[in-house]
């Protein structure tokens, strides 16, 4: 053959044969079904396995070779729902791996629980078991040109490798193309299209191994992530964000020779069948805020569509993957807070999916980062597999002390993995207005910042001339607005007698109006007493020198208008007592009126110019 | 018990209407205290009423700018 293979392990089957049974087991039939269609091998095996010792067993072994188990990521053991009607669903049965005695050292062994008191004399149990191995397609040749089609290379044993006889035996390799350069030929060999079929072998003794080759094409998206970074950010503000760093790897045949953009683009499908172009990331359902870049900034070529059970997102990097060519970018969205976090038992947890949404990847390091918001306490993770945990802090925005940050680290990371994970975690809703009362005290700093300003006096020499005559010139202007409150005050009262007064035309309620009158009278009086003083300081200022003429212009002016209303108000009431008609009273108070309004602009006027200064 | 989702404390749709509503309030509130510190004489101005318009002013504007990142996809 044309192949450097191992053939070690065909002289290590031979020492396997000499080893003893490991106990009374036999698998009456075994169906295995490899599956090569994408980069991803995954071996569906099942295994009806009966008792003939007299013990009753609990466990089955399964067996692999140690080059084979390094590669293993995923394997599960799930029994058979079997034909019946009457049978329950699928269980999934506790898989661990196990050091067993007398078991050869270059095997791994793991042990799949049997449900329920183990397997009694003579019974017999069926279950499926499913395996998955990462870089298990070696790329022969290793190095192709741009033109050239990849050939991978699958080994395995043709026999089921088992610590037990095995009476019935077959394996189906299914291929994705029909195109096989070249398999190992055994007897009761027979390829049928794309699927190539060992078997049935009969009566095989323990640890029977006889090594196959199939040397086969394919140009499936050999997509390898070498380290992928999940950020799962959550807010209750009201959104999960997640942002993933992948650093991908195309992992088949490496190119040779020089790539040509323009024999790519004519014949993308003849120049650069190994080469991948694009990806598709199944996101979660509601998923917003979608990006894709690197770290150039926004790739543009990337393509969103969804309903309402998914989101797709379709992205091409910058450049088509050939083997061994590398490309770093970062694709992140904002998801739902309702559809992922819960609330039971006076905690909360975080339900999210482990893996990558991207189809059919594998990830060497995965590195998922759950930052929960600050103030969370008393973290705990519960995951489906077994994974490494680090605690962290992360400062982000408006933080004090830093956000608790849970890393989950796996490496060999499959679709299968894909599953749901939680974090619990305990929070108290009060903490939800850290970020709000941050904000505000830096508003109210800036504020209290603006007061200590105005208030302070910044001066430094407080006995200069101009700085006295600065306090002395502030102290009539607080004066002076003081005067200007209490006119407007009278003012303010004056309106109201008018107002009266229009009330009574109404009405012809006298009464009202005389009270209305007697109100005003004893307010105005109040006023005129707390004019007085302030006007004395004002006479006694000298900075107030200017100003003076004015302000005493502006009280006499006001004493004048509100004499002249008093008479208008008493005229009108008397009218009304002496029951004169409408027209008459205005007639009587027509001249009292324009010198009213007259004054009332003078009065205005004069304010007006006070208060520029 | 079964589990319960938990949603944030105001609708995320609220968010821009909320933080609009909210700056402009905050921002007339600021607006009457700058008047109020420019124009009245430093014997006449009360420290308690600039203290008040200050911190009315401030939660406004606090809440108002929160929910402007809320709504920018700055999830704080």
């Amino acid at each position: 053959m044309k192949m450097g293979f191992r053939f070690d392990l065909l002289v290590f089957a031979v020492v396997l044969l000499s080893t003893p049974v490991l106990s009374d087991l036999v698998l009456t039939r075994v169906d295995r079904r490899v599956d090569l269609t994408s980069h991803i091998v995954r071996i569906a095996s099942s295994l009806k396995v009966e008792n003939t010792g007299k013990d009753s067993v609990s466990e089955v072994l399964l067996v692999f070779p140690e080059r084979q188990a390094k590669n293993l990521a995923y394997l599960t053991a799930v029994s058979s729902p079997g034909k019946g009607k009457a049978k329950a669903s699928a269980v999934n049965l506790p898989v661990e791996n196990v050091n067993s005695e007398g078991m050869p050292p270059a095997l791994v062994a793991y042990s799949v629980s049997l449900p329920e008191g183990g397997l009694g004399k003579g019974e017999s149990f069926t279950f499926e078991v499913l395996a998955v191995f990462t870089h298990s397609l070696l790329p022969f040749p290793e190095k192709i040109t741009q033109a050239d089609t990849q050939l991978l290379v699958f080994e395995d044993s043709a026999y089921f490798l088992s610590p037990y006889a095995v009476k019935v035996q077959s394996l189906t390799v299914k291929l994705p193309h029909p195109r096989v350069e070249s398999y190992t030929k055994l007897e009761n060999t027979k390829i049928q299209g794309s699927e190539i079929k060992y078997g049935p072998y009969e009566d095989l003794a323990p640890f029977s191994y006889s090594p196959i080759v199939v040397h086969f094409e394919s140009n499936q998206p050999f997509v390898v992530a070498q380290e992928l970074v999940r950020e799962i950010e959550v807010s209750h503000w009201g959104n999960v964000q997640v942002t993933e760093n992948y650093n991908l790897v195309h992992g088949g045949s490496q190119i040779k020779g020089e790539f040509s953009r323009l024999d790519y683009q004519a014949r993308p499908h003849i120049r650069g069948a190994s080469a991948f172009r694009n990806l598709v990331a199944k996101l979660p359902p509601r998923a917003h805020s979608v990006y894709y870049r690197d770290a150039i900034g926004n790739i543009s070529t990337s393509h969103l569509w969804g309903d309402s059970r998914k989101t797709e997102l379709e992205i091409e990097p910058r450049y088509p993957m050939f083997g061994g060519w590398r490309t770093a970018f970062t694709i992140g969205y904002g998801l739902p807070l309702q559809d992922f976090l819960f609330e039971s038992e006076g905690k909360r947890f975080l339900n999210i999916s482990f893996g990558s949404p991207i189809n059919e990847i594998i990830i060497d390091t995965l590195i998922v980062k759950v930052v929960l918001p600050e103030g969370s306490r008393d973290i705990s993770v519960s995951a489906p597999f077994p994974v490494k945990q680090l605690q962290e802090t992360k400062v982000s925005h408006l933080d004090v002390i830093g956000r608790p940050v849970i890393v989950l680290e796996k490496s060999k990371v499959v679709p299968e993995h894909d599953q749901y994970f939680q974090v619990y975690y305990k929070f108290n809703s009060i903490s939800m207005l850290r970020e709000p009362m941050m904000l505000i005290s830096g508003f109210f700093l800036l504020f209290v910042a603006c007061i200590v300003y105005v208030h302070a006096d910044l001066s430094i020499s407080k006995s200069s001339a101009s700085y006295l005559a600065k306090v002395q010139w502030e102290e009539v202007q607080s004066v002076i607005q003081q005067v200007d409150n209490l006119i407007n005050r009278c003012l303010m009262i004056h309106d109201k007698l008018d107002a009266s007064l229009r009330d009574l035309s109404r009405t012809g309620d006298v009464q009202a109006c005389k009270a209305a009158r007697k109100h005003a009278d004893g307010q105005l009086k109040e006023l005129s007493k707390e004019l007085k003083p302030l006007l004395s300081t004002l006479q006694t200022s000298p900075q107030a020198a200017q100003i003076l003429p004015k302000v005493e212009e502006l009280v006499v002016k006001e004493r004048e208008l509100q004499d002249k209303l008093m008479v208008k108000h008493t005229t009108v009431v008397e009218c009304y007592e002496k029951k004169v008609s409408g027209r008459e009273i205005e007639n009587r108070i027509a001249l009292q009126q324009n010198k009213i309004t007259a004054l009332r602009q003078e009065v205005d006027d004069l304010l007006d110019f006070i208060d520029e200064l | 018990m079964a589990p319960k989702a938990i949603a944030s404390p105001v609708s995320v749709s609220w968010y821009p209407t909320l933080s609009v509503l909210m700056l402009a309030i905050g921002l007339v509130i600021t607006a009457s205290f700058f008047i109020y510190e420019a124009t009245s004489s430093r014997r006449n101005r009360s420290l308690a009423k600039e203290l008040f318009a200050g911190a009315v002013a401030s939660i406004f504007l606090g809440f108002g700018s929160l929910f402007l990142l809320l709504s920018c996809g700055i999830y704080v």
